[in-house]
């Protein structure tokens, strides 16, 4: 018995009730770090109250948060920071993806393993020879130096990403397009790439979600704290030897989600409705 | 304060820099005209005005005296060794930076020898403390100036403890176990880091080792002697005193799990800081008002141990001119300067050096006191041994901790002992 057709009490066994657990699941963290950031202290350290509560709301915590940090400057470095570094790792990211998903040549595979191996190399092991460089190129303190070197962690992301993308997207499509007399960069940029939307939606979302969530590089390039992206400023700001400020800190972490939360619920339609469009003629 | 440190002229600055390259010590000399501007780069403290005093007092003065401006760069906790590291590395970066534990001998090549100015500036505060120098001295040279140590003691609450009888704190570990049963049983366990946290962990294990005859590796700093039947008492003891004190829960903790619990009345015992009392007394002035803090117990040697926590001041070789940060070094660490800025720190950094042995902030808080008296006798993770990148290894590796952890958890005396002792080998086979 399919859901559509039951009657409510399937409805509910086999939607809402997964669909609601589900929701609680994904949106209990989010839930933990409001009610943080809305309690007194004297709250959050009482264990004789229940915790899931606010007995007294208050918005001190904000408050100090925006007056006593430089948030809304982090926050405005790091959607800065993040629209950027996607841009760029998304043009070179199809730039490395193209030829490696549609193009035969000698040493494509091998290419190809490279770009998932340059992905795989771990952070700790690049941030002290792209210090140098950022060094002597006189980049660091400046927003450049994170733009620049986050590609190198996205555009093997994006590329390999898109690799995967691309091989969908049916080459007859392209070979029709040539035959109609299209050249190759007509084809591209007229026929594959609209098809491929979809991809680089969800290329970016994940490669701006990363971005905004970085550490390290941020941590090493960026020491004023007028540059800091939020991970960085939060936790250099916010904690203290082994004092924690829990309620700015999580009072940062909810307002530094909502970028996030509002593209991926502004992207979401335009991705499901991608996912379907283009291969076929209206 | 503010009028001492403008006291501080540039003559005085001048006096300082003829004092040291006149004496011909100097390794470095200065090469053309003063920089405009230097950084020194430190770990955010806990205590805003620490931060806050560096920056809108000490830097001014420094810079209104010389015309050099101090640039205070704060960096998070637990990310200052990734700073350091870059900057030591990269050659490039802040000038002085604020290190910690035994990291001027991990970055030992990219530090100046800075043994000429922490002699002026022990002889102009009554000389240093004998184990200031446990953790600076590579070689026979100082590689950073100390500042301050951040004991690890132990914080009660003494209203619970008089409820069972206990009227002032344990001068044994057997005797705080016994208090520790008691007051189990009344409801208020204790709570000691067992976890992969960054301090407190060491900051107990470390001395309860000690105090029982035992070590880590010989005096050599080559020999492994963690196998031994003082070890086994040791970890015994702990495994009785977690069982029978504590709650699971403390086998994963962390440094900032045992501030909580304490502020939060869930235990009333552990090791740590004095930022337990500090905020005790900022945001819950009721608990405040009956935390206690004493020295570590005594073992069954008879001898008690604290951990140290040194934090100290390096400049980078790549320094432009190490000269002025020689001299901003020695300005810094006069008493005229640093005294207004371990005041506003309330005894946080406890001073190596002999002029602030009864300094007056010591006395704003008597509670504070055992922490200047622990001085006498705490130590580096692998004491006895000399400093080495093999003894960073064990601690960054937690052997110890995990030795004591596991054995809490229900491994017994000898696998642990025996796991302990192979990974040690392994660390200091090339000692």
């Amino acid at each position: 018995m399919s859901v559509e057709r039951g009657g409510w009490r399937v409805r509910a066994l086999k939607l809402w009730i997964p669909l609601g657990a589900f929701m609680v699941f994904t949106l209990f963290p989010f839930y933990w770090m409001a009610v943080t950031s809305i309690k007194p202290n004297s709250e959050l350290y009482n264990r004789k109250i229940m915790p899931m509560i606010v007995y007294h709301p208050t918005l001190k915590h904000y408050v100090d948060l925006l007056t006593e940090t430089n948030f809304l400057v982090w926050t405005w470095n790091t959607f800065l920071v993040a629209v950027v570094s996607t841009a760029i790792s998304l043009v070179f990211g199809t730039m490395l993806a193209y030829p490696l998903a549609r193009m035969k040549f000698a040493g494509s595979a091998l290419i190809s393993f490279a770009v998932a191996a340059t992905y795989l190399v771990p952070q700790p092991l690049l941030f002290i020879p792209l210090a140098d460089i950022i060094n002597q190129l006189h980049l660091g303190d400046t927003l450049t130096s994170v733009m620049l070197t986050y590609p190198t962690l996205l555009v093997p992301f994006c590329a390999w990403l898109l690799m995967g993308y691309f091989r969908s997207v049916p080459v007859e499509l392209e070979d029709a397009a040539r035959i109609d007399g299209a050249t190759r960069l007509q084809t591209i940029f007229k026929v594959f790439l609209p098809l491929c939307v979809p991809g680089f939606i969800s290329a970016g979302i994940f490669a701006f979600t990363l971005s905004q969530n970085e550490f390290l590089y941020a941590l090493i390039f960026l020491t004023q704290t007028d540059v800091r992206t939020v991970p960085v400023g939060a936790i250099a700001e916010l904690v203290k030897g082994d004092v924690f400020y829990w309620g700015q800190l999580m009072a940062a972490a909810l307002l530094g989600s909502v970028p996030v939360a509002v593209i991926y619920s502004f992207f979401v339609e335009h991705y499901v409705a991608g996912l379907t469009a283009g291969a076929v003629k209206q | 304060m503010t009028n001492i440190i403008q006291a501080a002229s540039r003559r005085d600055i001048l006096k300082i820099s003829a004092l040291t390259a006149v004496g011909g010590i100097l390794g470095a000399s200065r090469a053309g005209a003063a920089p405009k501007q230097m950084t020194m780069m430190h770990e955010s403290s806990f205590i805003p005005a620490y931060d806050a005093y560096f920056k809108n007092t000490i830097a001014p003065a420094y810079e209104k005296a010389t015309g050099i401006k101090i640039v205070y760069e704060t960096v998070s906790v637990g990310s200052i060794q990734t700073r350091d590291t870059t900057v030591a590395e990269t050659g490039t970066g802040p000038e002085m930076a604020q290190m910690a534990f035994n990291w001027p001998f991990l970055f030992d090549q990219k530090l100046v020898d800075v043994t000429d100015i922490a002699k002026i500036i022990g002889d102009k505060a009554g000389g240093w403390h004998a184990n200031a120098a446990e953790a600076v001295v590579v070689n026979g040279k100082w590689k950073a100036i100390p500042f301050g140590n951040i004991g690890q003691l132990m914080n009660y609450r003494m209203d619970w403890f008089d409820e069972v009888g206990v009227k002032s704190f344990p001068e044994t570990w057997a005797e705080l176990l016994e208090a520790g049963i008691k007051l189990k049983k009344n409801g208020h366990p204790f709570g000691f880091e067992l976890g992969h946290g960054f301090g407190d962990n060491h900051g107990w294990l470390y001395p309860l080792l000690w105090s029982f005859g035992a070590r880590e590796v010989d005096k050599d700093g080559k020999t492994v002697a963690i196998d031994s039947a003082e070890t086994a008492k040791a970890i015994d003891f702990c495994r009785e005193f977690f069982q029978k004190t504590m709650f699971e829960d403390v086998l994963g903790w962390t440094d900032v799990s045992n501030n909580k619990a304490f502020l939060s009345e869930q235990i009333s015992c552990t090791n740590n800081a004095e930022s337990i009392l500090y905020v005790a007394k900022r945001d819950f002035p009721d608990i405040g008002k009956v935390t206690g803090q004493a020295q570590n117990p005594k073992g069954p040697t008879g001898e008690r141990f604290h951990m140290l926590n040194p934090w100290t001041h390096g400049i980078f070789t790549h320094t432009p001119d190490v000269q002025a940060a020689k001299d901003f070094m020695v300005w810094l660490m006069d008493p005229k300067q640093v005294a207004g800025w371990y005041d506003v720190a309330d005894s946080y950094y406890g001073p190596f050096l002999h002029a602030y042995d009864d300094a007056s902030f010591w006395h704003k808080e008597p509670r504070n006191l055992p922490y200047r008296d622990s001085m006498a006798n705490s130590h580096l993770p692998g004491w006895p041994a000399p400093i080495s990148r093999p003894q960073s290894e064990s601690v960054a590796k937690y052997v110890v901790v995990d030795m004591f952890a596991k054995a809490c958890a229900g491994k017994s005396t000898k696998e642990v002992i025996a796991d302990a002792s192979a990974q040690l080998k392994q660390i200091f086979k090339n000692a």
